[in-house]
């Protein structure tokens, strides 16, 4: 129960800071020291923002966004653990694949768009691609380095109870490292999302991140700070439940 | 003595006149000029590289960009002075109250025959008109470009309706295999794209809608802001100065080999390639009929809500 | 991923191999399958089954590589793309190191200062970069300063995650020595967090790499993202995956350094 009013407290407290930038902008704008037309002030832009909603415009683009975003994201940690793991535990596979993803991922995403235009299309399926190709990279490592960073310990203790390999990395490996891996979670879900309004950009038909860059071509700027504020929104709200999956899953992270 | 003293005068004016030749030269004033890296801007580096500029005391710096992303900005939060850009973003700023303006014309549609900016489509597709591609899907390299905009006046000119056809936006250089894999209907190019993909037998050219549509039409253009105007107008003046005479040096010299040189300086493309086009004529005034015309179709597209003043944003020594 | 497939291919085709003695190292395996991935891409391009002039023999990519060894102007780009990477790096990193720290140790810092980084957080590059160009203008300080914000996120969250993991124990016994604060800093969290940081650091590298190049793309009139548009529009598919060979290359270098650097500097991570 204080627990709850704990957590309830901590996030009305932290909208302050927030609002405090905001305060800031708004008087800045209002003073005229800055341009009102590449960068409006917040009034203006909520004002835009109110206009998305009662005009209906909002949900279909919002609920694009968010489909396109769970399935990269989800996609991408099934990979990035599984083969994080995977690498971490099998030395072979470790040879295998490490080139491979080391190789891939410095690449930039929009240098590979030719290839998979030319393979994939222009659609939905290279747009997942793209999200899946740079979000599953932060997990993998994280993943990787966890199991990795392992008490050698643990491992010696489920062989001395002959465990067999899947139950040892099921019930002692990954609890172990769920921190490392939900740390590597963390950065790939504004990654993640980053890339989502990307691909949008580069081969979606509508979309948040369609919509932002449409508006930037006609210099709608207020309209499209609108956008980039219920992005701002979900992804704060995103963090907010990845927040409290968090807690739920590694109550045990030390306090301070 | 009056010998001594005429050939000291003559020697005394000798001398005012050599200095005033040998004067230093005051420093270059340097103008920032973002481009972007196609044949239109040919007649700049033409201008540079014959020294047009540096005779009236500026140098220009060339900044290249790919996209529309960084001209118009840069150019009113003040890196740069003067602006590549198309005539349809222009108007979109100035709409917005960003206080551009526009003072040469870069491209222009003289003529069909040099027109390297078809819509293309695969030849067994059967694709004729506007109205074929109704439930299809037309690339373009930006939406809410000049491309785009004529794209959607041909589609309706010839009997369809562009609110049923699905503009994507691919990038020029993935247009041609877009089209190949059958991932788009059709594609509107330009040069050097349209060249490459023509050469192919399962592509046809469908139109031209620049020349189809609007013979003349103005279509690039160097833009500035009102600030930069009112802080340096004698710098302006002299840019389309020696811009124009560039302008006049390209238009004489379009199979010049030195022009090929100058063109991949810049461009990287090769002088193969730019050999087997026409290169077009260059403009030297801007057409307010022209930009006129091509404002009322933006306020047909609904890309504009009100007709703009366009003597307010094309600036008298444009024309 | 296809690399499944492979892996079976690899496992079969090499079955000659004493997979214990003379290993020459598990990474080799590794390299092959890459080559193997290669040769599949020389001879779909070759035999045609798959046509697009953006599916070039990788001889030609290879040849077109080369020859810029000998100065061209992928040689200036990579330097410049590396220059301002690196810049952008370590101070987006030591930012991150320094208030993953903080704000994992203060929850009155971490009340105040988390929202506004995580609000930061999704805005999409490719969105900001007009108005950040208004108080940036369009040269390095923009790229440095788009580079330094994307390696602070991973640094941050990493560090600030793994402060929060540091074993009570660890602090508790520290304060039993009655060590200053400044001690138990250096002595007991940074160690404890150094492997968390790490991963960090790691996944920073290539991002950094990543977005120099991304923002050299959008808004750049020099390094690797305007090299690899400006080949697009020139026409010479060739020249942009010699560049993509390039940036992969040397992102692996970068990642074999940081993990050797690694394993010096933190040699008790559990090896399998």
């Amino acid at each position: 129960m204080s627990q709850r009013s704990e957590t309830l407290n901590v996030n009305l407290w932290g909208f302050v800071s927030p609002v405090a930038v905001l305060c800031i902008w708004e008087t800045a704008g209002a003073l005229g020291w800055i341009n009102p037309i590449l960068l409006p002030r917040p009034s203006q832009i909520v004002l835009s923002l109110i206009e998305l909603v009662t005009d209906g415009v909002l949900f279909g683009p919002l609920l694009r966004t968010i489909a396109l975003f769970i399935v990269g994201y989800s996609l991408a940690s099934l990979i990035g653990i599984a083969i994080g793991v995977a690498m971490a535990t099998n030395r072979i596979l470790y040879g295998l694949l490490e080139p491979l993803v080391e190789c891939l991922r410095p690449v930039p995403k929009s240098a590979l768009v030719p290839v998979l235009f030319l393979f994939l299309g222009i659609g939905k399926v290279t747009m997942i691609t793209i999200v899946v190709l740079a979000a599953v990279f932060p997990i993998l490592i994280s993943t990787f380095q966890g199991v990795k960073s392992l008490d050698p310990v643990l491992l010696e203790t489920g062989r001395t109870f002959q465990v067999s390999r899947l139950r040892a990395i099921v019930s002692i490996i990954l609890p172990a490292s769920l921190p490392m891996i939900l740390a590597g979670m963390r950065t790939a879900l504004g990654l993640g999302l980053v890339l989502v309004i990307l691909a949008e950009m580069l081969a979606g038909e509508d979309g948040i991140g369609f919509r932002i860059l449409d508006l930037q071509r006609s210099f709608q700027i207020r309209d499209m700070f609108a956008w980039i504020f219920v992005l701002v929104a979900l992804g704060g709200g995103l963090m907010m439940l990845f927040g409290f999956v968090e807690q739920r899953l590694v109550p045990w992270r030390g306090k301070t | 003595m009056r010998r001594i003293l005429l050939s000291m005068g003559g020697l005394l004016v000798a001398l005012l006149a050599f200095s005033h030749a040998v004067a230093p030269a005051a420093e270059l004033q340097k103008v920032r000029v973002s481009i972007i890296p196609i044949n239109d801007v040919a007649p700049l580096f033409v201008a540079i590289h014959n020294g047009y500029f540096k005779d009236v005391g500026i140098e220009i710096d060339t900044t290249p960009t790919t996209g529309g992303a960084t001209g118009i900005p840069g150019l009113v939060g003040g890196s740069f002075d003067i602006s590549y850009g198309n005539v349809v973003s222009a108007l979109l700023a100035s709409q917005q109250g960003l206080n551009v303006r526009v003072i040469a014309q870069v491209t222009k549609r003289y003529d069909r025959k040099t027109d390297t900016t078809p819509i293309i489509v695969r030849a067994d597709s059967g694709i004729k008109s506007g109205k074929d591609l109704e439930g299809k899907s037309l690339a373009v390299n930006t939406r809410n470009n000049v491309i785009w905009l004529y794209a959607r006046a041909w589609v309706k000119a010839t009997g369809g309706d562009p609110e049923k056809v699905t503009f994507k936006e691919v990038p020029f250089p993935q247009m041609e295999d877009a089209l190949l894999q059958k991932r788009i209907d059709a594609a509107f190019l330009v040069a050097p794209f349209s060249i490459v993909a023509l050469k192919k037998p399962e592509l046809t050219t469908v139109a031209y809608p620049y020349s189809d549509l609007q013979m003349g039409v103005n279509v690039g253009q160097w833009i500035t802001t009102t600030k930069v105007m009112a802080d340096k107008p004698e710098v302006i003046k002299k840019f389309v100065a020696g811009w124009r005479k560039g302008v006049e040096w390209y238009n004489e010299n379009r199979t010049n080999p030195v022009l090929y040189s100058i063109i991949t300086g810049y461009s990287k493309t090769d002088a193969s390639v730019l050999k087997t086009v026409a290169l077009e004529k260059a403009p030297l005034k801007c057409d307010l009929p022209q930009i006129k015309t091509t404002m009322d179709l933006m306020i047909e597209n609904k890309l504009l809500t009100k007709p703009l003043d366009l003597s307010k944003i094309i600036d008298p020594l444009a024309l | 991923m296809s690399s499944v497939s492979t892996l079976d291919d690899v496992r079969r085709g090499k079955a000659d191999v004493n997979p214990i003695a003379g290993r020459p190292g598990p990474r080799l395996y590794g390299f092959l399958l890459i080559a193997v991935l290669l040769l599949f891409w020389e001879i779909s391009s070759r035999l045609g089954w798959v046509v697009s002039s953006y599916w070039p023999p990788v001889t030609n990519i290879l040849r077109a590589a080369v020859e810029q060894l000998a100065g061209g102007d992928l040689l200036n780009a990579l330097l410049a793309t590396l220059g301002r990477a690196a810049i952008g790096y370590v101070i987006g990193s030591a930012v991150g190191v320094c208030l993953g720290i903080l704000l994992g140790k203060s929850r009155f810092l971490r009340l105040a200062l988390l929202p506004l980084i995580e609000i930061v957080r999704p805005i999409p590059t490719p969105a900001v970069i007009p108005p950040l160009i208004l108080f940036l203008g369009v040269d390095d300080a923009l790229k440095i300063f788009i580079i330094s914000l994307a390696s602070f996120f991973p640094v941050f969250t990493n560090t600030i995650s793994g402060v929060a993991a540091i074993d009570d124990t660890l602090i508790q016994t520290a304060r039993t020595f009655r060590a200053g604060w400044v001690r138990t800093l250096v002595q007991v969290v940074l160690p404890a967090t150094l492997p968390a940081i790490a991963a960090g650091l790691r996944t920073a590298t290539s991002l950094a790499f990543v977005v120099a190049v991304l923002s050299e793309m959008i808004a750049g009139s020099s390094g690797m993202g305007y090299y690899l548009v400006q080949m697009q529009y020139a026409l010479r598919p060739d020249l942009m995956y010699a560049a993509v060979l390039y940036l992969a290359i040397i992102g692996y270098c970068l990642n074999r350094a940081f993990v050797a650097l690694e394993t010096r500097c933190l040699p008790w991570m559990g090896k399998t």
